[in-house]
């Protein structure tokens, strides 16, 4: 807009993942192609209905009757977005991708922003700034974040933005699944990838209240506990459980020897303790935790030889 | 990548140096090891890894090897660590020897000839150790000396130095040993899986001249949980099952005992035996669980590529008695 600077991008697949939350798809991606037709010269789309949606569909066709490349997915039954997201990932055949969500959530009119932040990472991810909801939105949105930042040390926003401009050579190696697209920006950081944040306006539309389940809230901590596993200790299990149920552990046997020396040296008795109880479950639960680490030391070693811990971005002389 | 490991080397020898931050060390290092091999008659490679610097370490490789075609670079997207620095090198190394040492110029490349001239028919891996070794007494050398102590004492493989990288490998034992997380202090015990056979050979040590040195004292507990992992991936791995249930047993042992105290107390009619019944399910439980553990673990391997036979070591080649199809040497006749 403010700028003449125009970016032409050869080739761009958009990737549309619909879940129950969804506007009119007609009209959305109407609006999404005037913002992108011409700064993109072969654009298609790839939508993905996570379910049986019959209204999205009839949508879909009367946009792929005005003249819009579109090649429309449905599931069987619901499996999630993230599930959506990867079947569109694998049947998209150009080198950058664009993941859309299925409502408004930023202004169409600034999608252009991302092409041009592309030419120098791998990926490019949306912040809706400066943001249009409820102030307990806001402040939940800002805990969360704080958290994962603390948790995982990468500065993300905005994951919840499903607004994605990716390079294919990240798809290829960044494997989805479950409930983690949420966290993509996160996992291809974490191959090594350059990931970056760009603002982009939030679509007035999405500003009215929305109250959420506490389900919902409950996911979100799973969410986190979830990325913390995969961004700290996939390679190194033991690291977590050992030093927890190491703790647990030896203060359990710190206990243990306590009341046995008691019962030996005072002659307290033991039988009757409760202390006794508890200092027998700290040590079991211990042991417990050190047992699952090196179960997981085990799948480890078992795959070490079948996928590499490292990713290179640069060879030279070698072949 | 991976199938590097099936072609027949090309090579007589690959040094692989990890490097990270090292931009003073990286020109004078390069140097230091050329000139070392300039006398001997080794077709050689040298693979520096750059384990994701954030200084001209990547851009003096890249000179250097666009001058030195037997200079191999190859550069991570970001830091993972010095054992996946290493796994990379051995990985796409092409030599029938490798040799590994530090960026730092800790190492003496001087050392290498010796080290290589000591692999034989009996030793597949010849690990340095560092006689004077130039760092802290307190921080550094007390610490190491108590570690190596104990890594000895558990894996069953004596080494006076566990933290020395200056080693030299057959490329047929080495590319078959699982690296990874933060093993490389354990390459000898990891080896020994393979059945590797080791020989020691002092060599010399130079203190730091650049740059900060990358350990401290923090590192302790993670020494001892990789400790732990090791002595259950070698001895263990093939049958994991076996390892938890030899835990196990004691506990159900256990169990048993204070089973018969309460057994013995309800006899007599007299004692708490809410308490010690409380014990013994907890100690039964947590037999049951171990044993648990072992059996996910036989899942876990079995279609594993980790499994014993696939890394074991054949130390001659296969001799065939009476066999109807002559093998390929005769069969040109």
């Amino acid at each position: 807009m403010c700028d003449e600077k125009q970016t032409t991008i050869p080739a761009l697949t958009v990737v549309i993942p619909v879940t129950e939350r969804h506007d009119n798809l007609d009209e959305l991606i109407r609006e999404y192609h005037d913002a992108l037709s011409t700064s993109v010269e072969r654009l298609d789309y790839i939508v993905v209905l996570d379910g049986d949606y019959p209204n999205g569909r009839k949508e879909l066709e009367d946009a792929a009757q005005a003249g819009i490349s579109l090649e429309v997915y449905q599931m069987a039954r619901q499996f999630g977005e993230s599930n959506a997201l990867s079947i569109g990932f694998e049947k998209a055949d150009a080198d950058l991708v664009l993941t859309l969500p299925a409502y408004r959530q930023v202004e169409t009119d600034q999608l252009v922003k991302l092409l041009e932040a592309i030419e120098t990472c791998d990926m490019v991810v949306a912040r809706r700034w400066p943001r249009q909801d409820s102030l307990l939105n806001q402040w939940m949105t800002r805990i969360f974040h704080g958290v994962i930042r603390f948790i995982t040390k990468y500065d993300f926003r905005d994951l919840g933005c499903g607004v994605r401009l990716i390079r294919g050579r990240v798809l290829a190696e960044v494997n989805l699944y479950g409930d983690q697209h949420r966290f993509l920006p996160m996992l291809a950081a974490h191959r090594g990838f350059n990931v970056r944040e760009k603002s982009i306006n939030q679509s007035s539309r999405e500003s009215k209240v929305r109250v959420y389940a506490p389900t919902v809230y409950f996911r979100r901590l799973l969410d986190v506990i979830t990325v913390f596993f995969l961004t700290r200790f996939t390679k190194k299990p033991l690291r977590f459980f050992g030093i927890v149920g190491g703790s647990l552990f030896v203060i359990g046997g710190l206990a243990l020897a306590v009341v046995i020396i008691q019962r030996l040296v005072f002659g307290v008795n033991l039988g009757d303790r409760p202390a006794l109880v508890i200092a027998t479950l700290m040590v079991v639960l211990g042991a417990q935790l050190i047992a699952l680490g090196l179960v997981g030391e085990l799948v480890i070693f078992a795959h070490a030889r079948n996928d590499k811990e490292y990713t290179v971005a640069e060879r030279l002389n070698l072949d | 990548m991976g199938e590097t490991s099936l072609i027949e080397p090309a090579l007589d020898l690959s040094i692989i140096v990890p490097l990270f931050n090292e931009e003073e060390n990286v020109e004078l290092m390069f140097e230091a090891i050329v000139s070392a091999l300039i006398d001997t008659s080794y077709q050689y490679e040298i693979i520096f890894v750059d384990d994701g610097s954030r200084d001209r370490t990547a851009e003096l490789v890249r000179t250097l090897c666009a001058q030195n075609p037997q200079l191999a670079f190859i550069r991570f997207r970001r830091n993972y660590g010095q054992t996946p620095a290493m796994a990379a090198g051995i990985d796409h190394a092409r030599g029938k020897v490798l040799v590994t040492m530090d960026g730092d110029l800790q190492n003496d490349p001087r050392d290498i000839p010796d080290l290589v001239g000591e692999l034989d028919d009996n030793h597949d891996l010849v690990v340095g150790w560092r006689v004077n070794r130039q760092d802290r007494l307190i921080t550094r050398k007390i610490p190491s000396m108590i570690a190596n102590k104990l890594i000895g004492k558990v894996t069953g493989v004596p080494i006076r130095d566990n933290g020395c990288s200056l080693k030299a490998y057959k490329a047929s034992v080495i590319k078959k040993v699982p690296l990874y997380s933060e093993l490389h202090r354990f390459i000898p015990a990891m080896a020994s899986i393979t059945g590797a056979r080791v020989k020691q050979v002092p060599v010399r040590h130079h203190a730091r001249q650049f740059g900060e040195s990358k350990y401290g004292l923090g590192r302790i507990y993670r020494v001892l949980f990789d400790l732990l992992i090791v002595k259950t991936v070698t001895r263990f791995a093939s049958r994991p099952l076996a390892g938890f249930a030899l835990v196990a047993l004691p506990v159900l042992v256990l169990a048993l005992v204070v089973l018969g105290i309460i057994v013995g107390q309800a006899v007599s009619g007299d004692g708490p035996l809410v308490v010690w019944s409380a014990v013994f399910l907890q100690l039964m439980g947590l037999g049951v669980f171990l044993i648990t553990c072992g059996a996910i673990g036989e899942l876990v391997f079995r279609r594993s590529k980790a499994r014993v036979h696939e890394l074991a070591l054949l130390t001659s080649a296969s001799t065939t008695y009476g066999n109807p199809n002559p093998a390929s040497g005769a069969s040109n006749v």
